[in-house]
């Protein structure tokens, strides 16, 4: 029960601190970028109401007021789900903007996640068991060296060869044009087809936190008294490393998957901008390539919490998987 | 026997999910968008990341489809300035400052009832109820709109002969819907009906459909039986990937070497067409010195080697632009004789020298100076021209080998455009003409009446060019009916662009039109230059009233 | 890509066990130290394989005028070309030798991936250390900004913080990258740090009147080398990967010559389309090389560390 309260006291606080950390940022910021979205606004071709303008000042910086005052406001604002307007999109709000694409993004990096995971499990309850042999180093430098490969640039040579030249995988977006996202079959297949590079690309860049997490859990737990007791007992190295090694170091590995949460996070950006997959990554290197500082503010929020949330959720998990954690 | 563990069936399931979907999508998606014959699919706008459904056709962020559900009067071609008449049969002027245009019959509106005169008036009088939607600045020249019979007469404030370009392409939509609109500033008009060729089909957030309207007046004349738009991304890079792949029959895109990056992928169908669209010039700060000597920039325009820029910028589809100010051949008719090697200048360093020593600058072991300050330029121009930018760092490279300090500044178009308009800027790079008349294109880019003082932002003529002569020259073409003394009044102009250098032009910009023959052919080309191939704007109503199936 | 070393931190603090232990007497003259950490990381074939990778990549770097054919910003030659004869890589939009971009790039990308890592580790080891050292509020609070830093994901922090800083330079690049990636660095500094505090020798020095920065720099911190050493490799990779991100959206410095600026016009000029692939494929797999090699050593420097981790 205090693992618990403790976790949730701690949630809270991280939570108060990113979202005032996204206060402090832009007003950190040398060259005003409230003044550049104002400017960009104005010239964007739609007439911009001046509740509109109100809300990018809040999220921004506004001019001449304190900044106690500015902090009220921006909790205000927070919690009314008003972010303002953005001037790469300026017929919708931010947060329509960004609603549109969340689902996306959670599902690629759903996907993408619990493939990583299981491959890169298996792949390290391998490489452990093996450990110094062939098939361990096969396994640790492949995973390495496919660590290394920056996202982006899997993605654009897996796009190269798949969509471009063979033309077996669509080249862009999340779904056939003509389709309206609904829960159809023929919708969700489509999606699926167009999901299937973009979350290739991110599981093989982020296999390697599993692969190692896994493999020195399995190391250590190979010295366990337990496992040298089973094998003492006659049992063979396979049933034992199977049945008994990895069912106990397969406990969700909370840090590695907090790590390998943000580093596909991370890579998602690039790789939707690739792609043109309309998630949140796509968004923020829309908003980033324009300069569009109101929606790159609301992303950021919005990325942070969710991932904040994610570690949350897995966090307690862990507690109801991990009995030595309760006392 | 061995248990599976949970992980490893986990993991078969999933992949098993997996691949039922990926089948079942490939054996779908393959009969999803695609066209049947008599389609003819469009590389549409560009999704914001998805499209925002607009067809209202007097706000700027209609989707272009609109072009083909709304008529105009007459459409002007942008490379000539001939008229292809659409809602309108013809029109003359019966004094400067009174237009008459005779209206079409026997026009039905898409949902059946019958276009008239009244509806040309409404639409007028919209414009000038809301002046938001007059993007044209119809109610700036004219005062009066009225009908009688089969006529629309409309008078003007000062005689202004060649504003009729710009009336003609007024689209006409119709009272009887549009009088109970409630704010037509902001409605998107999703439910349009127009006279055109096409109307609205269906709409998804990344593609939209037309189809064609069995009503319409030349409906012999139009061969496709539907048009698809599927949005753009907003990676250009994949457009041009997306351009490539050979889905599309008609797409505006810049393709690097496109002989064997597009044509070569299907030589029997795929063509291209680049031609110029606007020229793109060296703007100076006429408030400024130096640039304020007519000598100096004498010497800037004869520093410049511009085939090399051309080729830089636009990969060698284009070349060199003529000082005329004309997009040379296209306006040919309008060229004055006179002007040496039709107004084109060569690079020739010694006269440019002898002009900057006239301006009081002496070349000084390799350094162009004067009252010992070295001569140094920024130029600025939005950082993601890409063309542009390569043609500013060549022009860098070249001003340097004249002694000239010249340096870029690559900001966000925002910016770019805030600080040409207030006229604060040094040099800039920025586009000139284009609109396939000459006075449209002098008028903009040299009219005192455009030139504000430093601070106050101008649009046009950002330059800050006044020249009285130029002024009398624009007003006498505005005012004249006949043919003559139109030329002798565009050969004024032409030779004060020549010798008066405002703006130090460069090269052609491009209009990507790339197509493919394999369902449709007609299409605008360099022995068909009936008009530019631009997808965005109006062309798209000459060219689809006029392709047959292939 | 991840954005810390694929080797995480150790699960029980106090596991790993430096191989000298006790008190620190005179640190031992820097070459020595170096040239003893060297050939024990040689030992280790993985590290080794890292270490030629690394060197070779410094001798072309140090050696590029030598190496390279023609200029790196030279526009002299035909766009677009495939490679050729004069133009090994071929040719980019603006008519520049790619060949000789790569070459002239691995400065830049080297530059920026040691400069950013050291920085990152400075800063880990200063809060680490301080963490470690003086548990209560001040550990508490370290603790807890650490902690911020490290659930808010890396790339997307970076590219908001170049995107407002809005001036283009190497330098830019290099604080932002170091400016989010020492929170690992310093989570793992701490934990051993605390431990340490606790040890014999170091309460025993306090208990002899050293003061706080002879305890921390002669005491603690050579014990803590391999640690250190391992939180440079992991932020000089994550570094290496972020500076060729941070390039590719256009916000780094297009005037400068790097694998990632490359990148950043194959993209803008559309290599695929016009089937050089080669300028996609080179840069990335030079930084991907690049990023190996830390990756390698550290797994080197781990192996010191931790016998159970060493290979038999």
């Amino acid at each position: 029960m205090r693992y618990v309260a403790r976790k949730v006291v701690l949630f809270l606080v991280t939570l108060w601190a990113a979202i005032t950390l996204n206060f402090i940022l832009p007003r950190l910021m040398p060259g005003s970028p409230v003044d550049a979205a104002l400017a960009k606004l104005a010239s964007s071709g739609q007439t911009i109401t001046n509740a509109q303008r109100r809300a990018v000042e809040i999220q921004l910086g506004v001019p001449h007021t304190s900044l106690i005052t500015q902090y009220w406001d921006y909790w205000t604002s927070i919690v009314q789900l008003n972010f303002g307007t953005s001037y790469s999109f300026p017929s919708e709000t931010v947060v329509q903007t960004i609603g549109k694409a969340a689902p996306w993004t959670l599902a690629l990096v759903g996907v993408t996640t619990i493939l990583a995971f299981i491959i890169g499990t298996l792949l390290g309850v391998y490489a452990g068991w093996r450990r110094g042999k062939a098939a361990d180093t096969s396994v640790t430098l492949g995973a390495t060296f496919f660590a290394a490969f920056p996202p982006f640039w899997l993605g654009l040579l897996l796009l190269y060869v798949f969509a471009f030249k063979y033309g077996w995988f669509p080249i862009k977006g999340g779904y056939d044009p003509g389709e309206t996202p609904n829960l159809s079959l023929s919708f969700l297949s489509s999606a699926a087809y167009h999901s299937v590079i973009p979350a290739l690309t991110l599981a093989i860049t982020s296999l390697s936190g599993w692969v190692f997490g896994m493999r020195n859990n399995m190391i250590n737990t190979l010295g366990e008294d337990y496992v040298t007791f089973a094998e003492a007992n006659g049992l063979r190295t396979r049933t034992v490393a199977l049945l008994y090694a990895a069912r106990n170091a397969l406990l969700p590995n909370v840090t590695a998957f907090g790590l390998s949460l943000g580093a596909v996070v991370g890579g998602s950006v690039l790789v939707e901008g690739v792609f043109s997959y309309p998630g949140l990554g796509n968004l923020l290197y829309i908003a980033v390539v324009n300069h569009d500082f109101p929606l790159m503010q609301a992303l950021f929020l919005v990325i942070t919490v969710a991932m904040l949330v994610a570690i949350f959720i897995v966090d307690m998990l862990y507690v109801r998987l991990d009995p030595r954690v309760r006392q | 026997m061995r248990r599976l563990s949970p992980a490893r069936s986990m993991m078969i399931c999933a992949a098993a999910m997996a691949l039922a979907l990926v089948g079942v999508s490939c054996s779908s998606s393959s009969n999803n968008g695609t066209a049947g014959s008599g389609t003819l699919t469009i590389q549409g706008d560009a999704g914001n990341p998805t499209l925002v459904e607009n067809f209202n056709p007097f706000q700027g962020s209609q989707l272009h489809g609109t072009n083909l559900i709304y008529e105009p009067l007459e459409i002007p071609s942008p490379i000539d300035g001939t008229y292809t008449p659409f809602l309108a049969t013809g029109f003359k002027f019966s004094d400067p400052k009174t237009l008459v245009y005779t209206i079409r019959q026997g026009v039905k509106w898409s949902d059946g009832q019958d276009f008239t005169p009244a509806d040309v008036v409404f639409t007028f009088n919209l414009l000038k109820k809301y002046p938001a939607l007059d993007g044209r600045g119809v109610w700036q020249q004219i005062n009066a709109v009225s009908a009688s019979g089969n006529d629309i007469t409309m008078s003007f404030s000062a005689p202004n002969v060649p504003f009729a370009i710009s009336i003609a392409q007024t689209e006409i939509v119709p009272e009887h819907l549009w009088t109970n609109m409630a704010d037509p500033t902001k409605d998107p008009n999703t439910k349009p009906v127009g006279t055109g060729p096409f109307m609205l089909d269906a709409f998804a957030p990344t593609q939209y459909s037309l189809k064609k309207n069995p009503t319409y007046w030349q409906a012999d004349k139009v061969a496709p039986a539907e048009v698809l738009f599927p949005a753009q991304a907003s990676n250009q890079s994949t457009n041009q990937l997306d351009v490539v792949s050979g889905k599309f029959d008609w797409s505006y895109n810049f393709l690097p070497d496109v002989k064997t990056t597009y044509v070569a992928k299907d030589p029997a169908h795929n063509q291209y067409w680049f031609p110029p669209g606007g020229t793109i010039g060296l703007y100076l700060n006429l408030t400024k010195q130096p640039y304020s000597d007519v000598n100096f920039r004498k010497g800037l325009s004869l520093a410049l080697d511009r085939s090399t820029i051309a080729l830089k910028a636009v990969n060698g589809y284009l070349d060199q632009a003529s000082m005329s100010g004309l997009i040379l051949p296209n306006l040919k008719k309008w060229l004055d004789p006179s002007l040496p090697d039709q107004g084109n200048v060569k690079q020739d360093k010694s006269a440019a020298q002898a002009a900057f020593a006239q301006a009081g600058y002496a070349l000084q072991s390799g350094k162009l100076v004067k009252n010992g300050k070295q001569a140094s330029m920024t130029i600025v121009m939005p950082g993601n021209f890409s063309d542009w930018v390569a043609a500013a760092k060549e022009v860098v490279n070249q001003l340097g080998s004249v002694g000239i300090n010249a340096r870029l500044d690559l900001p966000q178009y925002a910016q770019y455009s805030q600080s040409i308009q207030a006229g604060t800027f040094d040099a800039a790079i920025g586009g000139f003409g284009g609109s396939g008349d000459p006075y449209t294109d002098y008028s903009l880019a040299l009219s005192s009446t455009f030139a504000t003082p430093v601070n106050t932002p101008t649009a046009n003529n950002f330059e800050r060019f006044k020249d009285p002569s130029v002024d009398q020259a624009l007003a006498t073409l505005a005012s004249a009916t006949d043919p003559a003394a139109q030329m002798q009044a565009t050969y004024a102009v032409e030779q004060v662009m020549f010798n008066k250098i405002p703006i130090v032009l460069m090269y052609y910009g491009g209009s990507w039109g790339l197509f493919s023959t394999k369902r449709f052919t007609g299409w605008p080309s360099a022995t068909n230059p009936y008009t530019l191939p631009t997808s965005y704007n109006n062309s798209l109503l000459t060219v689809l009233t006029r392709v047959t199936k292939a | 890509m991840s954005i810390v070393s694929p080797v995480p931190p150790p699960e029980v603090p106090g596991a790993r066990v430096e191989i000298r232990v006790g008190p620190a007497g005179p640190i031992p003259g820097p070459l020595r130290f170096l040239s003893r950490a060297l050939r024990t990381l040689w030992s280790n074939r993985k590290a080794s394989i890292g270490l030629v990778i690394l060197g070779l990549i410094i001798l072309v770097a140090v050696f590029a005028q030598l190496i390279a054919p023609h200029s790196p910003t030279a526009t002299t030659f035909v766009p677009y070309q495939n490679p050729s004869a004069t133009n090994w890589f071929g040719t980019t939009g603006n008519g520049q030798d790619v060949f000789s971009q790569m070459v002239y790039g691995a400065r830049i990308s080297l530059l920026v991936g040691i400069a950013a890592g050291a920085m990152a580790t400075l800063v880990a080891v200063t809060i680490g250390l301080i963490a470690g050292y003086r548990p209560g509020v001040i550990d508490e609070l370290l603790s807890f900004m650490t902690n911020l830093v490290l659930v808010i994901p890396g790339l997307p922090l970076m590219f908001i913080l170049a995107a407002y800083l809005q001036s283009r330079s190497v330098w830019t690049i290099v604080l932002v990258v170091a400016f989010t990636s020492w929170a690992t660095g310093a989570r793992v500094i701490r934990s051993q740090a605390s431990t340490l505090r606790t040890r014999e020798f170091v309460t025993s020095a306090v208990f002899s009147g050293e003061g706080l920065f002879r305890v921390v720099f002669r005491e603690i911190l050579p014990n803590m080398t391999s640690l250190v050493a391992g939180s440079f490799f992991s932020a000089a990779t994550a570094a290496v990967m972020a500076e060729a991100s941070l390039e590719f959206l256009g916000l780094g410095d297009p005037n400068t010559v790097s694998w990632g600026t490359i990148l950043y016009y194959a993209q803008q000029q559309n290599s695929l389309l016009t089937g050089q692939w080669v300028l996609v494929f080179a840069p990335g797999l030079a930084i991907a090389m690049l990023a190996v090699s830390f990756t390698l050593i550290n797994f080197g420097v781990d192996a010191l560390s931790n016998p159970r981790l060493r290979e038999k």
